[in-house]
């Protein structure tokens, strides 16, 4: 797996990585029940800033994807070309991932799933990092 | 009817002006709006001041301006809105008679010799290469989702999936406007194009093609909104701001989400065309903004001007192009006559309403239609605009 820039964790973000280093998804609850990406500050449902954290089962659906040919950073010019997709989560939040797997033909809908690899260089490698890749063709890690 | 109307316009260079500051091209616009009116700068009372993205023009500009009695003085910012919220702020202060004489400027100078233009709106503060990327920013880098092109090319792959909407329909777009900016001396880009150029052009996210991006230009733009009894009596016709709107939906990622799909369009749209007294079906110029092309088609679709899901087939066969049946985006817009933000869609609408187009112009011009579209299809602001005051319609 290449063209994953090296990811380093802050305070913040700590246990979002540590799930990843398990093999786990980590999102966060809000009062309402609404789930909510990891960097979410508030729950729109209620108002709430009152997160918590929580673990999603990594199931989800393909919302939208792009193909993307010109790198948008340097850091990701060696990836191109890659996809990047928007996934809803089984329990409700979207997030924006990186798509590996079988890329070549996909619809709006299919189900996808996490897995994770590890950010940076073997030499130098960074944080563990969830992506997605489609189900039907998928290898379970 | 608000009251208010915009007097004068001013343009600077537009592209590849090197040397000059933002803040060097937004006085030249300023003094350009006010002499276009047939005033003088000590005339104004009110500065309203946006800059592009680096947000290097501030409320100094008044100084530079030897302005020192202003009554309104902000920055605003509401990304590629800025200019319709702008425009009805002045609109605002002239209704509520705390200004009388108000500019607005818009200014930019991302472009620098020897680099390419994708480079200026990368977030390369983040761009991370030999240096690890910190916290959730780490995830989204390596999302591969950093900047607009890709972000707006998920948006067009939804409604692709969801309408069956084409590449070649969105090309429709992009050969439309190089052909309107063809008749347009201020356009950067003015050499023809055909449908295969549009498909034979370099991906940059698929599905958006080269020539489905915008251009990214240094320049500045400014008009001088006052009343419209003033204006009446000023050097340059009237434009007659009838109705203005803006609506905001700042990212809803979630189940249910029509990301992509809707736009704060569909509110902000009817808002400014209910404030005219006019239907979508009075519209005789729409400058659409056009980051994209599929910027374009979701906007026509949120505005009314035909069903959600229809864009496509309602831009196919040259209806956008000179001699279709919408005058949109009749200089070429920000895909093929300068990014300007919402000040490609407001200057143009200006030239259009003063029939000042010359080959270009529209052959009505009664209601004139500005959108501003902002962040990922996440703010909009909408004028309509008159040589027309209201009543004497």
């Amino acid at each position: 797996m290449t063209g994953f820039p090296q990811v380093e964790r802050d305070d913040t973000s700590a246990a979002f990585y540590d799930a990843a280093a398990r093999e786990e998804l980590l999102m966060q609850r809000g009062p309402s029940g609404t789930v909510l990406p990891p960097e979410a500050r508030t729950d729109p449902a209620s108002g709430s800033a009152d997160l918590e954290p929580v673990t999603v089962s990594g199931d989800g659906v393909l919302v939208s994807w792009a193909v993307v040919h010109r790198a948008p950073l340097p850091a990701l010019a060696d990836a191109v070309p890659y996809v990047s997709a928007v996934v809803e989560l089984a329990e409700g939040p979207w997030v924006i991932v990186r798509l590996v797997g079988d890329i070549c033909s996909l619809s709006a809908g299919d189900p996808v799933r996490a897995r994770f690899v590890r950010s940076g260089a073997p030499e130098d490698p960074g944080e563990v990092l969830p992506v997605f890749e489609p189900v039907a063709t998928g290898v379970t890690s | 009817m608000t009251g208010a109307a915009i007097a004068g316009l001013g343009t600077t260079a537009m592209g590849k002006v090197y040397g000059r500051s933002s803040t060097s091209l937004a006085a030249e616009a300023v003094r350009g709006a006010v002499a276009d009116a047939g005033l003088a700068l000590t005339d104004l009372d009110g500065l309203l001041v946006s800059s592009g993205i680096k947000q290097d023009v501030g409320v100094g500009l008044a100084a530079v301006l030897g302005l020192q009695d202003l009554s309104v003085l902000n920055q605003v910012n509401a990304f590629g809105a800025t200019a319709g919220v702008m425009v009805a702020q002045a609109a605002q202060a002239v209704a509520a008679g705390t200004a009388s004489t108000v500019a607005c400027v818009f200014a930019d100078s991302p472009l620098k010799p020897k680099e390419s233009a994708g480079s200026t709106y990368g977030a390369p503060q983040r761009s991370g290469r030999g240096r690890p990327v910190r916290g959730y920013a780490g995830w989204s880098v390596a999302s591969g989702a950093t900047n607009p092109n890709i972000l707006y090319a998920m948006c067009a792959r939804r409604h692709m999936e969801r309408y069956g909407t084409t590449s070649e329909q969105l090309g429709e777009i992009a050969v439309a406007q190089r052909s309107w900016a063809a008749r347009n001396p201020l356009a950067q880009m003015r050499e023809p194009i055909t449908l295969a150029d549009h498909q034979e052009s370099r991906w940059i996210a698929d599905p958006l093609h080269l020539l489905d991006c915008c251009l990214v230009s240094n320049g500045a733009v400014a008009v001088v909104v006052t009343s419209a009894d003033r204006a009446a009596g000023l050097a340059r016709p009237a434009v007659h701001v009838w109705g203005y709107g803006q609506a905001h939906a700042p990212r809803r990622m979630q189940a249910g989400s029509d990301w992509g799909l809707v736009t704060p369009a569909a509110r902000s749209g009817p808002q400014a065309l209910r404030m005219a007294g006019v239907g979508v079906g009075d519209v005789d110029v729409a400058e659409i903004y056009d980051c994209y092309t599929y910027t374009v088609l979701v906007t026509l679709e949120d505005y009314g001007f035909c069903a959600k899901g229809e864009g496509g087939a309602f831009v196919a066969d040259g209806r956008l192009a000179p001699g279709g049946t919408l005058a949109c985006n009749t200089g070429g817009g920000q895909l093929s006559s300068y990014y300007m933000w919402g000040f490609t869609p407001l200057s143009e609408a200006v030239i259009q309403a003063r029939a000042d187009g010359g080959e270009r112009q529209a052959p009505r011009n009664d209601v004139v239609v500005v959108s501003g579209n902002g962040g990922i299809l996440e703010h909009h602001s909408t004028l309509v605009l008159s040589p027309h005051a209201r009543s004497g319609r």
